[in-house]
């Protein structure tokens, strides 16, 4: 027997197209949003920049005993940015740092969201007085102040990148937490829920099936919103000493230039670039996160 | 000063500012008045003010632990000791000795104490004070930790009357002449309790017989010092001695540009080029008096026996130390990091001590040469593996860690190159900056450090640091011990010069024991850096270098710089302070003129109010 039946499509295969579509429609909303187009632009600029920095710069340009200039030389055809007092480069630093920058500011945020994520729906989901002990010691983060918390960290911990990427992501979560367990209470409070508890669905089936995917799109928005905070700590602490000095990121350059006196001596060029290069980079996400967050959220979206 | 800057520039005619100013009467006048009252107050203390930019901390403020050179060049300056060094030729001249003379077995010295200095408290300094010092550092451990290796073979010290202190010693020792212990007032310090505690900066001014006296201090902001008037050689010129903190080098160079500090040290080569093109400011590049070093952790060891500290096994093989340092390349360092403001490095003692420096036999030297470091390192049986890491005799790769001073930026400038040359041998070093490097120092949690001293024109101190004795007595205390050496025959010979009166045979027994701690391998000298410091010659007129001719001024070997001091002659302090005093008198009377105005607007207003009503 031939089945007459047209063939139904595989749950797999649905899902795939229930995806395209949505991206699809996240994309046509996300074009409207000019300021997150430019900076989506920038982004692939400075990210294509720093992947191929290996190629059109290469590791070398990190080397003190193969520096190919003298110290602190100003802008020239051969070193267009001028040199630090290593007599490197600086326009090949400031490439070269783009990847330590981005990569340190990606990993904080991830992780500063991943633990907000959790905190926010174990939270919103158990509810009660444990629910009201979690809160309380987020609000406690909450009102601590990240900087002097997270150069407390970086002071105890040896210095490495590792340890930013922990001092940034441990001490920016309760803000992520807070979203998300509002959005987890809001989410629980939908009768399919119910339904779903009805029919056996445990605690981590509700949280992570459920719960999860619909925190999601705030989880994305926030991302995006807290790499720049995180570029930026990540710059400042680098500035402040508590980066690892030997390796080549923005705001250890920045201290770089300070304790070569490039400051007193009048070497902008030594100080400008990676201030306004860190600037730039927490501009572009931070018009990426917004234009993220305003398709995503349907509180902000519908205005538009 | 120049502080006139801060005045805003309110001195608008009233007429013109009527109306705005009647409505903010009292935000106009505070306004005016609060900066006015700054610059006044500023200009009051600044009237002669020294300031001195600083960043190191300070240890203790007490003379029986300080060890740090920011504390003792304090105490230089607070505390006579018994001779001092001349500024012209470091020979020794009179301090709070006039004369002294030895007995003819050398074994006996005395001193004739002079009889016009008195503590700052009105009581004379007497022999008495003397012999009292030197007494609790004899018998008390704790009072020994800063300067111990001076008074360790004094037998007894009496004072047998006030103009005469006689020390008997157990040896001969060569250091009678440059005994540098601050002498304390006994009526003050014999109430102390417990030495090891007593810090000296609870009670201001702090008595002392120095050329200045402490009169405040607040740990890293600032210590202030005012001059005593009654100091025997002449009181100091400025009214007011500052030592301010700046921990950070370019805000301490912008503050000497904008006139806030008159003196800045430790400046970096570009600093230096740039400050050297502005008037009223004079770069002062000299040889410097310290080494500028690596050492290794020969195995922390207390005196009695026990090892502590977690310093990597690999370094206590010499093959291991001397293809470090064959990979070091001192020339590039001094080209590079200092910028040509420094001198390579060959033995311990700076080339400034003409007469106790000594230089490597051809013979003996560890030039640079990365490929007898390999050489060294495979004939050890140090071999790389796969990945071209250096195994250790364990198996496991060779990584270690090097204690950087976070605030030092040669020590980071210095890392990148060691971890680059290192890492062609195929060692990993890990470069650990921290604000304050005593704890893991103390506790011997280190494999390799940067370290440097200052050195005095008598080596006896520095190389006193390098022998057994002062080792801590057990891993719990701490103990003079730069960094745990511990060498027999290094000992030996610091004995012997100890006891050496004659200068040249002194100088060749000094000379064989830096040849000894070249030999040990625990410390590579890579530079002597230059004093690299700058000063307003706006508000200092002159001021004494140490040698005269091409000498340092921070951190001499006396107290020179700071008791020699004039400050220029009222060009810009007179100046600025009359016109502030003008802008004060000017804007004094408007701003009444402004409150009397403005209520009277405000009375008249309320009256035709209720007239109107």
């Amino acid at each position: 027997m031939t089945s007459t039946e047209p063939t139904l499509p595989s749950a797999a295969s649905l899902r795939w197209e229930r995806r395209r579509s949505s991206v699809s429609r996240f994309w046509k909303a996300y074009r409207t949003h000019r300021a997150g187009l430019y900076g989506l632009a920038g982004l692939a600029l400075i990210a294509l920049l720093a992947l191929t920095a290996p190629l059109t710069v290469g590791a070398d340009v990190q080397s003190v005993t193969q520096a190919p200039g003298t110290a602190l030389e100003s802008p020239s055809s051969e070193f267009p940015l001028g040199t630090d007092q290593f007599g490197r480069s600086l326009l090949g630093l400031l490439i070269w740092g783009a990847r330590i920058s981005l990569l340190v500011g990606l990993l904080a945020a991830a992780l500063s969201v991943a633990i907000g994520t959790l905190v926010g729906i174990i939270a919103g989901h158990y509810g009660g007085w444990f629910s009201t002990v979690v809160m309380r010691i987020t609000d406690w983060f909450l009102v601590m102040p990240t900087l002097v918390l997270a150069i407390v960290l970086a002071t105890v911990m040896s210095r490495s990148m590792w340890t930013v990427v922990i001092a940034i992501g441990v001490t920016s979560w309760p803000t992520t937490a807070r979203l998300v367990r509002a959005q987890t209470i809001a989410v629980e409070s939908r009768p399919y829920i119910e339904r779903a508890t009805a029919l056996g669905g445990g605690h981590g089936h509700v949280m992570s099936r459920h719960v999860l995917p619909n925190v999601m799109p705030l989880v994305l928005a926030q991302t995006t919103l807290g790499i720049s905070t995180a570029i930026l700590t990540e710059a400042t602490l680098a500035f402040l000493g508590l980066g690892d000095p030997t390796v080549v990121s923005w705001g250890g350059m920045l201290q770089d230039a300070r304790e070569a006196g490039a400051v007193s001596s009048g070497h902008w060029w030594y100080l400008a670039p990676p201030g306004i290069a860190i600037a730039l980079v927490a501009l572009a996400f931070t018009l990426c996160g917004r234009a993220v967050e305003s398709v995503l959220n349907p509180k902000l979206g519908v205005s538009r | 000063m120049v502080m006139v800057t801060k005045v805003p520039p309110r001195h608008t005619p009233p007429h013109r500012a009527l109306r705005l100013l009647l409505a903010s009467g009292v935000t106009a006048v505070s306004l005016v008045a609060v900066p006015g009252t700054a610059a006044a107050e500023d200009d009051k203390s600044a009237g002669n003010t020294l300031t001195v930019a600083v960043s190191q901390s300070i240890d203790s403020l007490s003379p029986f632990l300080a060890q740090k050179l920011t504390s003792t060049s304090i105490h230089r300056l607070a505390y006579e000791y018994l001779t001092n060094y001349d500024a012209k030729d470091a020979r020794t001249v009179p301090g709070l000795a006039t004369a002294w003379t030895p007995s003819a077995d050398k074994l006996t010295w005395t001193y004739t104490i002079r009889d016009n200095s008195k503590w700052s408290d009105g009581k004379p300094a007497t022999a008495e004070d003397a012999a009292w010092t030197f007494n609790k550092m004899m018998t008390d451990p704790n009072a020994a930790t800063a300067n111990g290796s001076f008074t360790a073979n004094f037998a007894q010290v009496t004072a047998p009357d006030p103009k005469t202190l006689v020390i008997r010693l157990k040896k001969p020792q060569a250091t009678m002449t440059a005994l540098d212990v601050p002498i304390v007032p006994k009526h003050v310090w014999e109430k102390v309790g417990d030495f090891s505690k007593f810090n000296n900066d609870k009670q201001f001014p702090i008595v002392g017989n120095g050329p200045f006296v402490i009169t405040d201090f607040k740990v890293d902001q600032y210590i202030k010092l005012k001059p005593n008037k009654t100091f025997w050689r002449g009181a100091p010129k400025f009214d007011e001695l500052v030592f301010k903190y700046y921990k950070d080098g370019d805000a301490a160079v912008a503050a000497l540009q904008k006139g806030e500090v008159s003196f800045v040290p430790n400046l970096t080569p570009a600093q230096a080029a740039a400050l050297k093109t502005q008037k009223n400011i004079k770069v002062n590049d000299a040889p410097g008096r310290r080494f500028y070093a690596i050492a290794t952790n020969p195995g922390a060891k207390a005196q009695d026996g026990k090892t502590f500290g977690n310093g990597h096994k690999a370094l206590l093989d010499p093959a291991v130390r001397k293809a470090l340092f064959l990979a070091v390349d001192r020339t590039t360092l001094v080209d590079k990091v200092f910028q040509g403001h420094a001198v390579e490095g060959e033995g311990y003692i700076p080339p400034r001590f003409g007469s106790y420096f000594w230089k490597p036999s051809d013979a003996q030297k560890r030039s640079y040469d990365p490929t007898a470091a390999d050489k060294v390192l495979f004939a050890a049986g140090y071999r790389k593996n796969a990945e071209g890491k250096r195994v250790g005799k364990d198996g496991k790769p060779l990584d270690f860690r090097i204690l950087c001073h976070a605030t030092d930026p040669n020590d980071k400038a210095v890392g990148k190159y060691l971890q680059e040359w290192w890492g062609a041998l195929g060692i990993g070093l890990k470069v650990d900056c921290l604000d304050s490097v005593s704890d893991p120092w103390v506790k011997g949690d280190y494999d390799l450090a940067f370290d440097g001293w200052s050195v005095n024109p008598d080596p006896d101190y520095v190389l006193s640091i390098h022998t057994c004795g002062t080792l801590p007595a057990t891993p719990k205390d701490s103990g003079a011990t730069d960094n745990f050496i511990c060498d027999t025959e290094f000992d030996g010979l610091y004995a012997q010069q100890a006891v050496e009166y004659d200068t040249a045979k002194r100088a060749d027994l000094v000379k064989r024991m830096q040849s000894r701690l070249y030999d040990t391998g625990y410390m590579n000298i890579m530079a002597y850096p230059n004093a690299l410091e700058a000063y307003r010659t706006d508000q200092i007129a002159s001021i004494t270098t140490m040698p005269e001719a091409a000498g340092n001024l921070w951190g001499q070997d006396g107290y020179w710089s700071w008791w020699s001091a004039t400050p220029t002659a009222s060009a810009s302090d007179g100046d600025s302070s009359g016109s502030s005093t003008t802008v004060w008198l000017i804007l004094g009377p408007v701003a009444l003129v402004l409150v009397a105005v403005g209520v009277w607007t405000a009375r008249r207003r309320r009256t035709t109010a209720d007239d109107r009503e």
